[in-house]
Order: C-alpha cells, then structure tokens, then sequence
C-alpha cells in the first residue's frame, strides 16, 4: 500500500484528494471518479457560473416561473428547508441578494432602500416548493446551496471512491473533509482544523477514522465603516448582519450534516449556536472574534 | 439508552436523502426503532392509629404493572406509544368523620372489603416526532367495577426559534360512574363527569446547558363531581357528601433544567401553583438531581414539597344542620402539607435499562403553608417501591 495525492482546484477552492492504494493506477481512477463527481456538482449547483443549472433555473424568476427539478435537487431543497426550520429562518438559500449587500469590497453600508428592496426578494417561506416542482414567484429571487454543497460534494466523491475501488482515502474540499475509509492499518486520518484569520497553522488536530469535518466561518473580508465591523453573517428575517463566531468546526458521520451543524451554528450566532451544537451532540470546535475558542473538541 | 437528539435525528434523516449510502437508516441505526418498557410497584398506605378509628385501621394497598412501547414508525416519520396499566387495589378507605365526646374527630373507615381491580389502555400518535415541530394526537381508556374514563386529546410542540419553543394542546375526558351496592346503601346510581382541559407553554433555551419552562393549564370539570362513598355526619343524622357540580381550575407552572456536563449530572426544579373557585390553592415545589457515575450507572435522588390549602365546603363534621349547600371530608379536600422524598437507581447494559426506586411520602397538617384550620384526621402517608427494565429493539 502506497499514499497517492491528488490536487485540484474546483468550487472556487483548492481541492486534494489522498488515497492508499495497491498502485497508482487503481489510485489514479480514483482521483478521476471523485474529481468529475465533484466537477459535475460545481458544473450544476455553482452560483458564480451563469451556465449552471441552478443559474438557469433561477433566470426568468416570478410569479409564473416554475421549475421541475430532478430528484438530487429535490433532496437538496428538502435538506435546506429542514436548515431553515432548524434555524428559525436563519438559514435560508434564497439570502444571496442580502449578504451581497454587507460584502467587504463594497467599502459602505447599504442604504434603507437597497436593504428594503433586496429583502423583498429574500425568504424561503416565498418559495412554492411542492416536490418536484418549484416556484420562485417573485422576480429577480433566486436560491443556491452555499452551506451545504461543496459538503455533499464531498461525501459523494468519498461514495464515488469507494465505488472505483479504493477504501483508505480521504477528500479534501477546501477544508471540508468526507473520509473514504480508514488508513489501511485502521488508524484514523489526521486532520488540522485551521483559523480562517491564519489559515497556515491548524488550531486543533483531529482523528477521522470515517464521517466527515466541515469548517463555518465569517471568513470574507469583514465591511468595516468609520471604524465599526460589519460581520458577513446576515440574519436574513432583519437584513442586518450579527455577531457571531469566527469559525465553526463540526464532525458527523458524513461532511454533509457537520457542514450543515456548523453552518447553521454561525448563523444562531455565538449564544444560540452553541446552545444548537450542544443539543446535537456532536464534536464541535467554535473560536469567537477573540480567537478564543470552546467546545468539545481540543484547541493546540 | 442515550437518543439522539431530536435535531440531529432531523438532520440525519434529511441526509439520508441524499446520502442513502451513508445514512441509510441513519435516524434509525443509532437508536432503538422501539422502546418497551415494564414497571412493577407497589403501593402502601400507612395505617392509622387505633386510637382515632373505628373499623379496621389497614388503609389502601395498589399493586401495578405497567407495560409502554414506544416505536418509531415510516423511517422517523410517525411515533406511536401505548401504555397498558393494571392495578389491583385492596384495603379500605375513610369513610366518614365523627365528632367524639369532646367533639375531637374519629375517623370511620369503610372496613377492609374492597377489592378491585383497574385496567387502563393509552395510546399517543405523533406526527414527526424527531423535529422540534411536532404534534401528538391521544387517546385512553380505564376502566375499574365502578368507574371508567374515556378521554383524547391533541397538542402541538412549535419551534419559534433555535431558542423558543411553543406548546399547547387539549383534552376532554368523559367518565361514567356506577357505584357498588348503590340501592342498598342509598347512593347515585349512575352519574357522569365531563373535563375539559388547555394548556400553553413556552421554553426557552438559556444557554449551552439550561432550559427554562413556563406554562398555564386549564380544566373545567363538570358533572358529578361528589365521591359517592362518602359521607357527612351532619347535625345528628349521616348524609351523602355534597360537591358542587362544576370545578374550574387554573395553574401555572414552571421548570428549570440545567445540565453540568463535567460532572454527567443534571438538576430539575420545578414549581407549580395551582388555584379551583372551590376555595383550594396548592404550591409545589420539586427538585431532583440526576447523577451519572459511568459504567451505565445513574442516581436520582428528589424532593418534593406540596402544601394545599382546603376547600370552602371542607370539614371533618357540622355539629349543627346549619343549611349549607356543600359538604366534604375527604382529605384530598383539607389543609394539608406533604413532603415526599424519593431514589431511583437505574444501570443500563446494552439495550437494557434496569431501574429501581423508593418514595416515601408524609402529610400532616402542619406542614402547610395556609389554610383553613379544620382538621384532617384520614391524612395519608405511604411508602412506594418500584423496580423495572428498558429494552430497545431495531
């Protein structure tokens, strides 16, 4: 047995794959399963490509505007409505046009107005969702998967893994981690939990012998005007951003339901989320602001 | 047997949507689908002092078994419970009051003849019970020689928020009563009660390891509300008690749990007070303290207080037939305080859970807090033990 790496980029992140194999053929088939799989979710559900799917069934949004959709967006959908129960409509994939409003770029708060009008194209509740169809009744409304995608990708390309033969690897999607199976000696994959202020040196290690590690964070660059921080976290029901944790990190039997844990962790915000994270029982890692960090898993 | 929590079962089942190779069954692998659990205990009332009774002294004595299921039903999608209970109950009861010669109360009890026997049957249906936004649709049935009780109800459990959560629901029961040897004691030949009750709560989740509870409750009970074995002595002669025909009471409540994780211990505190327009008002106050010791051991040691204040119509006896519409003296009516102390040690092994516990409670009239001072000669105390198991299946 021989440990095979493979890097790429896809889903706007820096992407490796490690695999344990007889040979580097059996590993190299891998690679090219995990990485179309996760290409082809990218190609699919990507919010920053017009020629996606999800791109196109957004165009045209209003009152007449239906989409049937396939039964892996189906499950997304029904996954993201079970977030946003759980979140009291914290979490919410139609929040794009609010927490563009709050980008650190902008350099300016939003007006009242830009605030108002983007709020009339934001809420889940306004979906008319009856499997498999959908409705986005209000025109310029539009919904995509951020939270929980790039988790399920992981997941699948661990599946896909498997399927193409290899059983001790692990997939890394830009810090979101879906183990194909333990090393080939049964010891757990170690993995680095790493601050999104320093990214080059991990606060904490953990041991995964399977499941998944998914990181939350306030990462993009914070809008800061006359000296008051604006965080990226918009409560999606007031349109104004609110404190919350710096990072989130939680591990599940899959990379899916811990990116989906820590996602919604950072929007309850710092009281609420470690009431949720707590209550679910999972190992978590959450640093505030301050850099300090608490939960049940170690900090280095 | 830990479960996992309501959200994480949430979460899982979702995934397994998407996920089926990862989470197939997934709300289901890390929990029993069904959950039975069986209860034997055994019920002791204390008896009274030969010096203040006539009859025989031995008061009552309940032996239950009690059988639950609790089984998850269309992958997590439905719960249904049903609980079965049968008690055999023997002994004798306080019957009536008299004055005796210095007009101190002499309790006479009904003599040790009653044997009987109560089967009930319960079920509760549930509409997603894994997620915090839930309702329960119930119904139950009881019957004994003399009395039987049909009752449903519905409630809902809403999640306002990560942090509030709403509940509020509804009752009606319906109860038949036919009492043993009515023509020859002269007692109501059959009768019927109705009880119609609401409640609403809120909880709050304060932190990472306390919840807070605050609710109202409501009943109306209307009908015959009297207890037909019961009698008065009044003026010279011995009546049948007399209640009024209706009874509406309101309560509120509230509970605090915390959790210390570190130590794998929890506390619950509870107060509850409690007021009917027959003059009646109770406090209650509770706290018990759960305590893991690892190896699947825990120990719950609780306290429990109870002060009630009597009834406008309660009194032992009336000396004098003075024309008043209602009278009692049952007990369960005076000024009373009680304190209860209990433990219960449970070990789990596996899917099993084995428990046993000891109650013991004492009332006196001193122990209350307000009330009138008529006094309370049948007060009861008794001792409970209980032992049972827990079992999981897929």
């Amino acid at each position: 047995m021989r440990l095979y790496r493979f890097a790429f980029s896809s889903m706007g992140c820096p992407c490796e794959v490690q695999f344990e194999a007889e040979d580097e053929a059996t590993a190299r088939r891998a690679y090219t399963v995990a990485r179309a799989e996760v290409d082809r979710l990218d190609a699919k559900y990507s919010h920053y490509r017009s020629d996606s799917w999800l791109a196109r069934a957004c165009a045209g949004a209003g009152p007449d505007h239906t989409v049937d959709v396939d039964a892996e967006t189906a499950s997304l959908l029904d996954f993201a409505a079970t977030l946003h129960a759980q979140s009291g409509g914290m979490f919410d994939i139609t929040a794009a046009p609010l927490t563009r409003l709050w980008d650190g770029r902008n350099e300016r708060l939003p007006t009242p107005e830009e605030i108002a009008d983007a709020r009339a194209r934001v809420g889940w509740e306004r979906i008319d969702w009856q499997r498999p169809r959908l409705r986005l009744p209000v025109a310029g409304m539009r919904f995509d998967f951020g939270g929980v995608v790039k988790e399920y990708a992981a997941d699948r390309a661990a599946v896909c893994c498997r399927a193409a033969g290899v059983v001790h690897g692990v997939i890394d999607l830009g810090g979101d981690l879906a183990v194909v199976g333990a090393h080939h000696d049964g010891q757990p994959w170690l993995a680095g939990i790493k601050l999104p202020s320093n990214p080059g040196v991990p606060c904490a290690n953990v041991e995964l012998p399977r499941g998944g590690l998914a990181t939350s964070g306030d990462y993009e660059r914070a809008l800061v005007v006359d000296g008051k921080r604006y965080s990226h976290i918009v409560d999606p029901r007031s349109g104004w951003p609110i404190e919350s944790f710096a990072s989130v990190s939680v591990i599940a039997d899959s990379c899916l339901v811990a990116g989906a844990a820590s996602t919604l962790a950072i929007l309850l915000g710092t009281d609420e989320g470690a009431a949720y994270l707590e209550g679910l029982g999972l190992p978590h890692l959450c640093i505030d602001q301050t850099g300090s960090a608490s939960g049940s898993i170690a900090r280095l | 047997m830990k479960r996992p929590s309501t959200s994480l079962s949430a979460l899982l089942g979702a995934a397994a949507a998407l996920l089926p190779s990862i989470h197939a069954g997934a709300a289901s692998t890390d929990e029993a689908t069904t959950l039975m659990s069986y209860r034997f205990s055994d019920y002791d009332e204390d008896a009274l002092a030969p010096a203040s009774v006539i009859g025989d002294g031995r008061r009552y004595h309940v032996l239950s078994h009690e059988l639950d299921v609790d089984s998850k039903l269309a992958d997590g999608q439905y719960g249904l419970k049903v609980n079965a209970t049968h008690e055999v109950m023997s002994g004798s009861s306080p019957w009536f009051v008299l004055p005796d010669e210095h007009g101190k109360p002499i309790q006479v009890l009904s003599g040790a003849t009653i044997k009987d026997h109560r089967s009930a049957l319960s079920a509760a249906f549930t509409t997603d019970p894994t997620t915090s936004t839930n309702t329960t649709y119930s119904a139950s049935y009881s019957v004994e020689r003399d009395y039987s009780a049909l009752a449903a109800g519905i409630e809902r459990s809403q999640a306002l928020s990560g942090m509030l959560t709403l509940g509020y629901g509804g009752s009606f029961s319906h109860d038949l009563i036919e009492p043993t040897d009515a023509v020859a004691y002269n007692r109501i030949q059959r009768a019927t009660k109705n009880t119609a009750s609401g409640f609403g709560s809120l909880a709050w989740v304060l932190d990472k390891s306390s919840v807070l509870q605050a609710g109202v409750q409501l009943n109306y009970e209307h009908g015959y509300l009297t207890d037909p074995y019961k009698l008065y002595s009044y003026g010279d002669g011995l009546v049948p008690e007399r209640r009024p025909d209706a009874r509406a009471q309101g309560a509120a409540l509230v509970r605090y749990r915390r959790s210390f994780a570190d130590i794998d211990a929890s506390l619950h505190l509870d107060y509850r007070y409690a007021l009917d327009n027959w003059g009646l008002h109770s406090h209650t106050v509770e706290v018990s303290w759960y305590q893991g010791f690892g190896n699947g051991w825990r120990f719950v040691p609780a306290l429990r207080y109870y002060s009630q204040a009597a009834a406008r119509f309660y009194s032992p006896f009336a000396l004098v037939a003075d024309g008043r519409n209602f009278y009692s003296n049952d007990y369960r009516l005076g000024t009373f305080g009680a304190f209860s102390t209990s433990a219960n040690l449970r070990k789990a092994l596996g899917r099993w859970e084995l428990s046993m516990g000891v109650e013991r409670y004492h009332s006196a009239q001193g122990l209350a807090l307000d009330g009138s001072n008529e006094p309370v000669p049948a007060l009861v105390n008794f001792w409970r033990a209980y032992a049972g198991f827990d079992i999981g299946f897929d």
